[in-house]
């Protein structure tokens, strides 16, 4: 069993949780649907966002470079990091340059891959989360279980009883609006105190040497709205060429993660205000690698929108904590596998390849295929399950001849009429996951076929008998392109 | 070799094949009514929006918001101000105002937002207001994001930052169940002017 399957069953045994969250998460991507449907051009705007993210990995040098020179020339001061290490140490030294201990961020995926808050933490900086769903997670002290919606699998009292211990609300009180206030009451004190502010980049503007940041609280807005100093990290693939595609990328960006038109809040960021200082930190930690992999080059195209999370049959009903790699769903499979297959190629089998992740990416990315493509690699790297690897093969010896398959089917017929328990056991993986083993129709196609009951039923039914023509080819592997 | 030379090496290592810039081969949405459709949207994602009429700001103040005791404004036109936003030195002392009334430069019909160049000191006015009013012009109101990102005032200015801002501040994170003003303003309200 992978490890995906065994942690979820953690997830699953709270069939009411599993429910809402199922629930809640397709509404999510019904929202979309409704979103996307009311732009007539919607599709053409998929397009367009994976051609120009595609046209800027191919000239990736050339807008990182475009981007640091206008940058500087605005004020905003650019640094490289060729890794997770270098880029904490280049806040390290900011934040030691800079003097002050309290650090207010908003949400940054790259913050959580590089380990960021452990490490600032470990130097006795304080580094708070303001975005309500973080913070929430960060008091839990879990990780976020989705890129868009951290908060996702936690239920309404576990917030009002976190609450209730940490900042003595009511007791008893679940209510939303009435914890979201609160927070917004606590988290004051944290903005008006902090010493520097840090926040992601969403789209780096190559030309304008600007970035931009969504959010929908405010909160990376209001956290800059004070400190001197704002240090901005980004992963290299944030660069655009220019405001042309700033404008195809904010039309999807929202429609795609919540389904609201826009986030709202789209700030740009061009220079620092007078007597304030603004740094940007372009992160490799991996990045490079992928764009020289051919194969799954296109994971550097993604808006970290979520919608191949919301739309994942799998990860709905399993959540984020089910997954072994930080960023969970079809998104996360394939993140983890290029940071590590030997760690994360547990999630790989997390799939069950219906695609409806590709079919809903705002950039196009072939989540689902390359999850097959994975498939296909683990193999060869010796990472794919022996017993799956065995059952398919054996599967593939009674189907490949067709008086095997014959003896396939009487076997299977005398195996059923075994006592329950000898098949239906916690031996039996298939069983030990909740399912009743299939049964067997009572006769095959083919000896209808020869009792000449189909033609009876189907008059204008062909011929020839299946088997008579030999094997069918393959179907191709279904698409959705 | 520093950083950023060894990851410009590995890019042009990595062989990534040419592609270029994509041509836009589609008409983008087009309103028969923007301001119309800005109005419905701005009220969906939590706003309001009002037409002025001629009549002054003040009296927009006082009638949609009747409680405001903490005024900020750089706004000469409205004279129920009891802070001047540029003239404090602090940012943090205009947390909390009770309204704040600004100066954005156009709408985007598709989504309900506003582009607000920073025209003010402190830039903690925009968010840290407890309800905002932003004057607009009343005709510049255009329709997507296209045209937004090719107006003058986001392309051509010399802005240090700025905000496309769409209603009040909101989350849904705990279970999903939307709440406004997870952090900045409680209530926006667009006066087209």
């Amino acid at each position: 069993m992978s490890t995906h399957s065994k942690a979820a069953a953690q997830f699953v045994a709270d069939a009411a949780r599993t429910t809402w969250h199922d629930g809640a998460l397709w509404a999510v991507r019904a929202k979309r649907d409704r979103m996307a449907q009311s732009v007539p051009e919607w599709e053409a705007l998929r397009s367009a966002a994976s051609e120009i993210k595609r046209h800027t990995l191919s000239h990736l040098g050339h807008y990182l470079t475009t981007f640091e020179r206008q940058a500087t020339a605005n004020g905003i001061q650019v640094h490289w990091a060729v890794d997770a290490d270098e880029m904490n140490r280049i806040v390290g030294e900011l934040v030691a340059r800079h003097g002050g201990r309290h650090l207010i961020k908003s949400k940054s995926m790259l913050s959580e891959e590089c380990g960021l808050t452990p490490y600032l933490e470990a130097r006795g900086i304080e580094a708070v989360e303001s975005d309500l769903g973080e913070r929430i997670m960060q008091l839990m002290h879990r990780p976020p279980s989705h890129i868009v919606l951290p908060a996702i699998a936690v239920k309404r009292e576990e917030v009002g009883t976190l609450f209730e211990r940490e900042w003595h609300t009511e007791p008893g009180n679940s209510d939303p609006t009435y914890l979201t206030h609160a927070a917004r009451k606590n988290l004051r004190t944290k903005f008006l105190g902090a010493d520097i502010a840090m926040t992601g980049v969403n789209f780096a503007i190559a030309e304008a040497g600007a970035f931009a940041v969504c959010t929908n609280e405010g909160n990376a807005d209001l956290g800059t709205s004070f400190p001197d100093l704002h240090i901005a990290i980004m992963g290299l693939e944030k660069v655009i060429p220019d405001y042309r595609a700033l404008g195809v990328f904010t039309r999807l960006l929202a429609r795609s993660a919540t389904g609201q038109p826009v986030t709202t809040y789209t700030s740009l960021y061009r220079k620092p205000a007078p007597g304030k200082q603004i740094h940007v930190i372009i992160v490799d930690n991996g990045r490079t690698e992928t764009l020289a992999d051919t194969a799954h080059r296109n994971m550097l195209k993604c808006l970290r929108c979520g919608a191949c999370m919301n739309t994942c049959p799998v990860y709905r009903r399993s959540g984020g904590y089910s997954y072994s790699y930080f960023i969970p769903g079809p998104l996360g499979i394939n993140l983890g596998m290029l940071r590590s297959p030997a760690s994360y190629h547990g999630n790989v089998s997390a799939c069950s390849l219906c695609y409806s992740c590709s079919a809903v990416c705002p950039a196009r990315i072939d989540l689902g295929e390359q999850i097959y493509a994975w498939r296909q690699e683990m193999d060869l790297s010796g990472h794919a399950d022996k017993y799956k690897k065995f059952a398919a093969k054996s599967i593939q010896f009674a189907l490949s001849d067709p008086e095997r398959f014959r003896s396939a089917v009487i076997a299977g017929r005398l195996a059923q009429r075994l006592p329950h328990g000898l098949l239906n056991n916690r031996f039996n993986p298939w069983y030990g996951s909740g399912r009743e083993m299939p049964r067997f129709a009572p006769r095959t196609f083919r000896e209808l076929w020869q009792a000449g009951e189909i033609r009876a039923a189907f008059p204008s039914a062909p011929a020839s008998a299946p088997g008579e023509n030999g094997p069918t080819a393959p179907q191709n592997h279904p698409t959705n392109k | 070799m520093n950083s950023k030379e060894q990851i410009l090496r590995r890019i042009a290592a990595a062989h990534s094949p040419e592609i270029s810039y994509p041509a836009f081969d589609f008409t983008p949405q087009h309103f028969a009514d923007p301001a119309a459709t800005f109005a419905e949207r701005l009220e969906a994602a939590g706003g309001r929006a009002v037409w002025a009429d001629g009549q002054p700001l003040d009296e927009w103040i006082r009638r949609l918001y009747p409680e405001a005791r903490r005024i900020a404004s750089t706004l000469s036109e409205v004279t129920l101000t009891t802070i001047n936003p540029d003239e404090t030195e602090d940012p943090r002392t205009l947390c909390d105002v009770d309204l704040g009334i600004v100066r954005g430069s156009f709408a985007v019909a598709e989504n309900g937002a506003v582009w607000i160049p920073q025209t003010i000191r402190h830039k903690a006015l925009y968010f840290g207001a407890t309800a905002l009013m932003i004057v607009i012009p009343r005709d510049a109101v255009v329709d997507t994001m296209h045209e937004a990102m090719a107006r003058p005032e986001v392309c051509e200015d010399d802005f240090g930052y700025g905000c496309f801002m769409s209603g009040p501040s909101k989350t849904a994170d705990i279970e999903q169940a939307l709440v406004f003003g997870a952090h900045g303003p409680m209530s926006v309200t667009v006066v087209l002017q």
